[in-house]
């Protein structure tokens, strides 16, 4: 018994030099098994969420993510909503958008932005909305997140 | 029922923001599992009380709270300003504890006993009257109940739903035998703390300059 | 070449011959010239003697490992190395991709943050309840991707344990650094229980990061920002994070390491590295203190630099859980008592194959995780000489 858990004993520690060269050498490989194994994605709370529709301009596009308003378990009452105009060397000075993120045919909220300022100006026509959270030029476009909260 | 089922629906989130206060109580007292349900029900009182209180005031409020944000931020503030002043008292007074005789003996055990509840039932009351999400969805809801009484009816249902989440924490009284876990919970309550004595000093501020 | 030790009779094997050295050194030769090269030698003078400069100073060390039969100071040597150039390399970098070192809203919203392992204790709950992780950064794919650093995370936990805060992580040279600057410690006497702290810091983030879905202690704590990156300051609570950040930073990186010559960040603070010492548990390698040989003299309660070496863990023949395998407490043992050890084998007798078995892994460990970071930094500076900057 002593003999065989100094032999247990001695592979394994052989057997963590080869682990240490697995990790490395096999980096690629266990990251693409790791992530789709797990299937984790990033929180929407930094993603912004998934897209749900995309509004055709001509030129540019409005892209609308989903309203995020995940929690732990279950769901917060405070979120956002992150929307996109896209892409940044075919944007107009000024755009006018009205949103409709329920899907209830109504405008939830109006958004105007002068692209040559860096400004956004927000009109809530919902509960709701609350006020703009960021507006950022990305390499793609410009990204929106508005601040909401939950009515019942 | 509406409350109950919302306190079920909502009540997980309820516990991941309340066992930030919660578990490092428990774990810095070190206590059996019995004894750390009397101290869940303490606790649980003391939000019983909070939440009691607010669906007083949420009848009385009806729709206005939820959308002024000035007086949110000062409700929520003010809130976590006791919150964590409670918490960061707690892990420096128990801490100052040093001879495990001390508290032993006459009207001094008395008083820290009592001071003992006190401070679970001021606790619980503290995180009944914080304005969590899963909260501000049942004071939004309670404030359109139309009596009293469907108010605090409301709210007993909710609290009872909420609850079934919490009941699983007494069970860190089974890890007491890691001799360590008094000074971590204690140190990580005072962490904890310190990060909502900021939050709500901000949101107190903010509030104040709007 | 061997000593016998006076007191005890028993034969400690310390040193090798030059020659003994060079072959057990062979393998390890072979096996940097692979993963360093990825095998193909650089072709671009520069960049050949970069790499000749990384090679030769690695090899160096560990044949000197060998031969002397001392580990800290060759490893600190590396280390240290490892944490200077990791800084010089990934704030040349930020300069190059974004113009500084702080994280732009553009970044963050792009999800390209660089994802470090101190998040890792953090992203857990989340991702076990949500399926999520609670971090802006990539998860496979670009610069230091969250899956890449979990699989290094994993192999560093099979094979060091909490080894990996001696011989991986790329933040633990600096306060390592600063614990070796003054000869003698001018604060002596550290409570215990501080020992506990990162404990709590752990239990504090992990529930505050599962409660509102973002990584508390990157946002708030982390004493490395102020050598990486950091948010930039737009707001009254980012200007409050930062003067958290950067004091923890000058007080347990540089002040404290000073004063108590401790790793005061890695045993008293970090949250990860608490943690990882959970995984000294599974892992096969330990350091053991043969009560047998043990003269009580206390060297090595005094010189371990993560307060793991307690006057109550000697007795018990074991550093305490949160050993980092440094070797501190082996090399200046007088009698050969403390030892690295191979579990499931015997305390006594093969004390160098058991030291050797354990320097392979974690000295190939450091070797190929920091080699093209060294390389990387090396250049750098080599550009900064020639031209006026590094980028």
């Amino acid at each position: 018994m002593k003999r065989a858990r100094n032999i247990a004993g001695y592979a394994w520690a052989v057997a963590c030099v080869v682990a240490v060269l697995a990790t490395f050498i096999g980096n690629d490989y266990f990251s693409a098994k790791l992530a789709s194994a797990t299937g984790v994605t990033i929180s929407p709370w930094y993603s912004g969420g998934e897209i749900v529709r995309s509004i055709d301009h001509g030129a540019y596009r409005t892209v609308i993510r989903r309203p995020v308003f995940d929690g732990l378990i279950g769901e917060r009452k405070e979120g956002f909503i992150q929307i996109e105009w896209q892409p940044v060397t075919a944007l107009p000075p000024v755009i006018e958008d009205g949103i409709d993120f329920t899907g209830d045919g109504k405008e939830d909220f109006a958004f105007r932005l002068d692209t040559i300022a860096g400004r956004g100006t927000l009109t809530p026509r919902n509960p709701s909305v609350i006020a703009v959270e960021t507006l950022v030029k990305v390499n793609q476009g410009w990204v929106a997140r508005i601040q909401l909260r939950k009515v019942s | 029922m509406q409350g109950f089922f919302l306190g079920l629906s909502s009540g997980a989130v309820c516990a991941a923001y309340c066992a930030p206060v919660l578990i490092p109580y428990l774990l810095g007292e070190g206590r059996s599992v019995l004894q750390n349900f009397s101290a869940l029900l303490q606790f649980l009182m003391g939000r019983l009380l909070g939440y009691l209180s607010f669906a007083v005031f949420a009848w009385g409020i009806h729709t206005s709270l939820p959308q002024d944000i000035v007086h949110r931020n000062l409700l929520i503030g003010a809130a976590y300003v006791i919150l964590s002043g409670l918490l960061i008292f707690y892990s420096f007074f128990k801490a100052g504890r040093a001879c495990p005789s001390a508290g032993d003996q006459g009207i001094d055990h008395r008083l820290r006993e009592s001071r003992s509840s006190l401070f679970l039932l001021s606790m619980g009351l503290a995180t009944g009257l914080n304005l969590c999400p899963p909260f501000l969805l049942a004071v939004a809801t309670a404030a359109e109940q139309a009596s009293l009484l469907q108010s605090v009816l409301f709210f007993l249902t909710f609290f009872l739903g909420t609850s079934v989440f919490l009941i699983p924490a007494p069970f860190l009284g089974l890890l007491r035998g890691f001799s360590p876990l008094p000074v971590i919970g204690k140190m990580a309550a005072g962490l904890i703390g310190a990060y909502y004595l900021f939050i709500g000093a901000t949101m107190l501020a903010g509030g104040f300059y709007r | 070449m061997t000593k016998e030790h006076p007191s005890q009779g028993k034969t400690v094997g310390v040193r090798q011959s030059p020659g003994k050295s060079f072959l057990l050194a062979l393998p390890m030769m072979l096996l940097t010239l692979m993963m360093m090269s990825g095998g193909k030698i650089p072709a671009d003078p520069q960049r050949l003697f970069v790499f000749a400069v990384t090679y030769l100073f690695f090899n160096l060390l560990f044949f000197l490992m060998i031969h002397t039969g001392k580990t800290d100071r060759y490893r600190a040597t590396a280390f240290i190395t490892y944490a200077l150039l990791f800084i010089v390399s990934f704030i040349s970098h930020m300069f190059e991709a974004r113009g500084s070192m702080s994280l732009s809203e553009e970044k963050i919203i792009l999800c390209e943050v660089p994802f470090c392992h101190l998040v890792i204790p953090m992203t857990l709950i989340p991702a076990a309840l949500t399926k999520t992780i609670i971090f802006p950064g990539m998860i496979t794919g670009g610069f230091a991707s969250i899956a890449s650093m979990f699989t290094i995370w994993i192999g560093a936990s099979l094979s060091l344990g909490r080894g990996w805060c001696s011989w991986g992580c790329f933040f633990g040279g600096l306060d390592d650094a600063f614990s070796r600057i003054l000869k003698k410690p001018l604060l002596r006497k550290i409570d215990p229980r501080w020992t506990y702290l990162p404990w709590a810091v752990l239990l504090a983030v992990v529930l505050t990061a599962a409660a509102f879905l973002s990584p508390t202690y990157c946002t708030w704590l982390c004493p490395f920002k102020t050598v990486t990156e950091f948010q930039a300051v737009t707001s009254f609570k980012i200007l409050v994070q930062t003067i958290i950040f950067v004091s923890l930073f000058i007080a347990l990186v540089i002040v404290l390491p000073l004063l108590t010559k401790r790793r005061t960040q890695c045993s008293l603070f970090c949250p990860f590295g608490a943690m990882q010492g959970l995984t000294n548990r599974i892992n096969v390698f330990d350091v053991r203190i043969d009560p047998h040989i043990c003269t009580n003299c206390k060297r090595c309660v005094k010189a371990c630099p993560t307060l793991s070496v307690t006057e109550e863990s000697v007795r018990a023949g074991r550093p305490l859980m949160s050993c980092m395998k440094c070797g501190t407490c082996v090399d200046v043992c007088p009698s050969g008592a403390a030892a690295f050890h191979v579990r499931g084998t015997p305390v006594e007798g093969n004390r160098n194959i058991k030291r050797l078995l354990f320097l392979y892994a974690a000295f190939l460990f450091l070797a190929i995780f920091s080699g093209g970071t060294i390389q990387d930094g090396l250049s750098r500076i080599i550009r900064l000489i020639t031209t006026g900057s590094m980028i």
